[in-house]
């Protein structure tokens, strides 16, 4: 990682933003089967394959200073992206911690975090931020820890509450959202949170989940992935912004939909916290165009299957309508009907 | 909308009934929620200190403050309008002692304005019951520009501030006191299906 060069690149406008060969090799491709149906597909979070997207417990990438300037975009033209309900600071500080720790010990390069008992000092260089504030201490801080914190690492960040036998989601630093509105949802329960989820209710997903969930121990975080498509290269894909985004889905055409159509993968981790006994869920995206993903022709052939497969139910939840046959024709070249091995290795 | 959907992030509302474990007993209601508080004092007087705020109904909306007057007697506090009744409540919050408990019945609108006011003391949502009465209509948060139209009856809502045509949705935030508004022409600007009222 000493090597890491970030990229000069957007998220929205010109989306200037395309993936080394480095990175679509590493990108978390989801499906390790022919077919998709929700499940709780959670695994431990522990460390595989050196340069993996699973090495360390927050993944720092070649779009880190990128993304958090698109991240600042989005804060400054919507401050409700942040938000925190008031009985959260100590999850706060816990999560600030977490990541703070994380950074520095699995990048020393970027980060360095120097503690002279409370008095803590951060080093961040890629974003060229150096701060020293008195751990525990709000008024040692320009804004609250998570936002702080939030603000410097990529993806979204929720922070739970575990009370009443369920989790309620109290706060978050949401700026990369697949179509929810933390304004809306913030102080959710978990079964509250979901209910738009077709189907996965039904089929007990939620209700597993939470169980897993309500028994996360300290130490041992758990991640899965989830999918769904974007078009363009967008993080800001949320309702709050829909009028913007929208439109792109009437833009794909036979032609340009290996440019335009994104698979958008969420690492979900989850990391119990040790002094509120919160939980902080993190959802880092990744985004890959159909023409970086069909650079390994098995993966193109798997995401073929995957699509032409699809629930009904799930097509319109995602919303893939518009695209969703084009995607598959798109995608059609590439699979010659052999069977393929169960994994998601790219080659 | 799917049939027979149960929304999952909305509470299921209840028929009032007094909770006898209280320190006192506090009744809001807005026109024809009049006919829920006349219900519940059929099942007793209490006997516990009672207060009873009530906005007279208007137009469309049943009135039932003369019958609740004389049932009630001098625990009725009388309002010609919602904003003057859910002040008066504000008000009075730093006086309900703990274990008071708490009766709403009217508009969805209506009982969550108030939910939101009796949030603001600290009063949990499992302390407070609700009785919705003759009305479906509900209140539609523009997620696009953070206001609430009270009172939508129709599968499409105007927005009340940004003047968005709003889908809304079947999904409801229970610190809002809302359910979500999408713009619904935002992938077509200009088609907009046929609104037809399905809240009445």
């Amino acid at each position: 990682m000493g090597c890491l060069a970030f990229k000069k690149e957007t998220f929205r406008d010109d989306y200037t933003y395309r993936n080394s060969p480095e990175a679509i090799h590493r990108f978390p491709f989801p499906f390790p089967e022919d077919k998709y149906m929700y499940s709780v597909n959670i695994e431990p979070h522990v460390s595989i394959k050196p340069g993996s997207v699973f090495e360390f417990p927050f993944d720092i990438d070649e779009h880190y200073v990128a993304e958090c300037q698109d991240k600042a975009i989005t804060l400054a033209k919507d401050p409700g992206r942040y938000a925190v309900l008031p009985h959260m600071m100590d999850a706060q500080w816990d999560v600030l911690e977490l990541i703070m720790e994380s950074l520095s010990r699995d990048y020393p390069d970027q980060f360095k975090l120097t503690k002279d008992g409370n008095r803590w000092t951060w080093h961040n260089l890629p974003l060229g931020i150096q701060d020293t504030f008195t751990f525990g201490d709000r008024s040692t801080m320009a804004m609250d820890p998570f936002e702080y914190i939030g603000r410097q690492t990529q993806g979204d960040f929720v922070l739970l509450d575990q009370r009443e036998g369920t989790l309620f989601a109290d706060a978050g630093c949401i700026t990369s959202q697949a179509d929810w509105s933390l304004a809306f949802d913030v102080g959710m329960s978990w079964h509250q949170w979901h209910a738009p989820v077709p189907r996965a209710t039904e089929i007990g997903v939620m209700d597993r989940a939470l169980k897993f969930m309500m028994n996360l121990q300290l130490g041992s975080p758990v991640r899965r992935l989830n999918w769904t498509m974007t078009i363009n290269p967008r993080l800001d894909t949320s309702p709050e912004n829909y009028p913007q985004w929208g439109t792109d889905r009437n833009t794909v055409t036979p032609e340009n939909a290996g440019d335009k159509i994104h698979l958008r993968v969420e690492l979900q981790t989850l990391f119990r916290l040790p002094r509120s006994n919160g939980i902080v869920f993190s959802i880092r995206c990744y985004l890959i165009s159909l023409n970086e993903l069909a650079t390994y022709p098995r993966w193109a052939k798997r995401f073929h299957r995957i699509l032409r497969e699809l629930h009904p139910d799930l097509i319109e939840y995602k919303g893939l309508t518009k695209f969703h046959q084009i995607a598959v024709d798109w995608l059609a070249r590439f699979d010659d009907g052999a069977a393929l091995e169960i994994g998601t290795q790219p080659e | 909308m799917e049939r027979g959907y149960r929304i999952r992030s909305k509470p299921n509302y209840e028929t009032l009934m007094w909770r006898e474990k209280a320190s006192a007993q506090v009744v809001v209601a807005k026109g024809a929620g009049g006919l829920a508080v006349l219900q519940l004092f059929q099942q007793m007087y209490p006997t516990q200190p009672v207060t009873v705020f009530y906005v007279r109904g208007n137009g469309s909306d049943t009135d039932h403050s003369a019958t609740l007057a004389r049932v009630v007697g001098d625990a009725i506090k009388l309002f010609d309008s919602e904003t003057d009744a859910l002040y008066a409540f504000y008000r009075s919050l730093p006086d309900f002692r703990m274990g008071t408990r708490f009766y709403v019945s009217g508009t969805e609108s209506f009982m969550w304005s108030l939910c939101k006011l009796a949030k603001l003391f600290d009063i949990q949502e499992s302390e407070i019951m609700m009785e919705l009465s003759n009305s479906l209509a509900r209140p539609v948060y523009c997620v696009h520009c953070k206001g609430t139209t009270p009172d939508v009856t129709t599968n499409i809502a105007t927005c009340s501030k940004c003047s968005r045509k709003l889908f809304v949705r079947d999904h409801f935030s229970r610190h809002l006191g809302a359910y979500m508004g999408l713009m619904v022409d935002a992938e077509n600007p200009g088609e907009v299906p046929e609104i037809e009222e399905i809240y009445p």
